[in-house]
């Protein structure tokens, strides 16, 4: 018994060494692909800092009065995105959910849907979309619905799944109308993972938006990409540093938001 | 598929637990702040589409050029598929390289930041991190781009910087999740810091740490993919050249090598996750 018990154990320390040193080799084999070496980094490392403490500091806040309207467009972008995902969502879920789902045709069809749309990134979508759409704003709110879809569809859905089936059939067993349970039992089990999921893709969808106008989808992406382009890197760096005050600001916000909730 | 997805997103954990421990539901009240968000949220909503001022009638051709070139997007071009899939090969080699720099990186970092065993350093290393965060991967790379040249490197850098970034967050949250007695305990028996770290903290947190990795991991290959599109290599560069040709049978073949690799990822990462936290 004992023995067996060791042996097992060697067994399984010789796996994870096994998984670890396969992880290694595959790490070394890419990056002698990509030609990566720590030489290669060093060598950059010193370009790369000189170019940040040099060329990009000081920030440049006289262009402050330009950059508000692309930083104010990153945020509408996002929040209207995500509202309007959350509701078609909710509809989608219903379809996608199994405890839910009219039939099981259905279900899988709405669930290939919204991983087709959530696995292509949405930069990508950008890309695609700036064809039909044409340069600005609207192509920026498009690819973050799509993949508002993708990713809050499946959210909700599992939500659903894991609904207490117990307090809906306490609720109907009272003689509820299905407007009564669903508003009695399936809403409020169905609230604090709504929103939060909601809001958790908000803050994905403000950190996409903020680099979706590179390619074309308006806000401060453009900004950054036409100041690298013509060398203006101090204004460059002043975008960069209301990136990161937007993603604080938001990060913050929901936070405070959620807290309430819990 | 997952069972608990929103459980690695982090940000429903507690949220769940406090339902379970709810014995009694209580009676929903309406919370005066909550409504107050909701109808600023509503009035946010309509602000926010006016200032936008969409162009519905435009809207509604786009999406009908749009549905024309997906029409032209089949047959898929295949005639390149040996240099797009060695794209997509680049495209995952800089993921793999990036995270595992970062979680080295992160690994050593996040003991420095975890404010129960390293309390002198904790804030600094801390703000350092949430502004490594804050900087989307792809500004990373345009400036390393900027600074070494465009190719497979400053991608590598790039990813590697960002996820550094949140893992030093999420790893000392672990840290700091660890039990106060068992650092105690071993702090009585005259353990030095590097012994209390390696036979107190590091087993109670290497599950958590493991499975925060494959979850970077896959959130870095999504990063990966749209990093080639300002130029840092690998896939989201052949869709970006696709598309500036015109070429939508190449850009539908493209397209679906990235959601055949970003979905191998997501069933691969579901299935290791479930494996990791049955295990932990």
């Amino acid at each position: 018994m004992e023995d067996r018990l060791k042996e097992l154990q060697r067994q399984k320390k010789l796996q994870a060494w096994l998984v670890a040193a396969a992880i290694a080799a595959f790490t070394v084999w890419s990056s002698v692909e990509t030609g990566f070496s720590f030489s290669e980094l060093f060598k950059g490392g010193s370009e790369i800092f000189r170019f940040i403490f040099f060329d990009f500091l000081p920030p440049d806040f006289s262009k402050v009065k330009n950059l508000i309207g692309p930083a104010l467009d990153t945020i509408y972008i996002s929040f209207v995105a995500m509202i309007v995902g959350a509701f078609m969502s909710m509809v989608l879920a219903f379809f996608a959910a199994t405890t839910t789902a009219p039939s099981k045709m259905i279900q899988v069809v709405v669930r290939a849907f919204s991983s087709v749309m959530r696995n292509i990134p949405t930069l990508i979508w950008a890309i695609l979309l700036v064809f039909a759409y044409g340069l600005g704003t609207t192509v920026g709110c498009i690819a973050l619905i799509i993949t508002s879809i993708g990713t809050l569809t499946r959210a909700y859905a599992e939500i659903l799944e894991e609904i207490d089936m117990g307090q809906v059939e306490a609720i109907r067993a009272t003689g509820a109308s299905y407007s009564q349970v669903l508003g009695q039992a399936v809403m409020p089990q169905f609230m604090p993972g709504f929103i939060g999921w909601s809001l958790y893709k908000l803050e994905l969808n403000i950190r996409a938006s903020t680099i979706i106008g590179m390619v074309g989808g308006g806000g401060l992406g453009y900004a950054i990409q036409k100041g690298i382009k013509l060398f203006q890197y101090q204004e460059v760096s002043l975008a960069i540093i209301m990136v990161i005050l937007i993603v604080l600001m938001t990060e913050w916000t929901t936070s405070k938001v959620r807290e309430r909730i819990i | 598929m997952s069972t608990n997805w929103s459980e690695t997103a982090g940000k429903l954990s507690n949220l769940k637990q406090q339902q379970d421990h709810d014995e009694f539901p209580r009676k929903p009240r309406m919370d005066s702040v909550l409504l107050a968000a909701s109808l600023f949220g509503i009035a946010f909503f309509i602000y926010c589409v006016i200032r936008l001022d969409f162009d519905y009638y435009g809207i509604y051709r786009g999406t009908l050029t749009f549905i024309g070139s997906f029409a032209n997007m089949f047959p898929p071009n295949v005639s390149d598929w040996k240099g797009i899939l060695s794209a997509g090969l680049v495209t995952l080699q800089v993921a793999v390289v990036g995270t595992v720099l970062a979680v080295v990186a992160a690994f050593i970092l996040s003991f420095l930041a975890a404010e129960n065993v390293s309390p002198r350093t904790a804030k600094a290393v801390k703000g350092f991190a949430s502004f490594l965060r804050a900087v989307p991967t792809l500004v990373w790379a345009l400036i390393f781009i900027v600074a070494v040249g465009l190719g497979p490197f400053p991608g590598i850098l790039a990813i590697c910087v960002h996820a550094t970034g949140m893992l030093i967050k999420v790893f000392s949250q672990s840290i700091e999740e660890v039990d106060e007695g068992a650092l105690e305990a071993m702090r009585a028996t005259g353990a030095g810091w590097l012994q209390i770290m390696a036979h107190g903290v590091l087993p109670n947190v290497f599950t958590s740490f493991m499975a925060w990795s494959v979850f970077r991991l896959e959130i870095d290959i999504g990063e990966s993919v749209i990093l080639g599109a300002v130029g840092a290599g690998g896939i989201g560069w052949e869709i970006s050249n696709a598309m500036r040709a015109y070429e939508f049978n190449t850009v539908g073949f493209v397209a679906f090598v990235i959601f055949l690799m970003v979905f191998s990822v997501e069933l691969l990462t579901n299935r290791l996750k479930t494996k990791i936290r049955r295990r932990g």
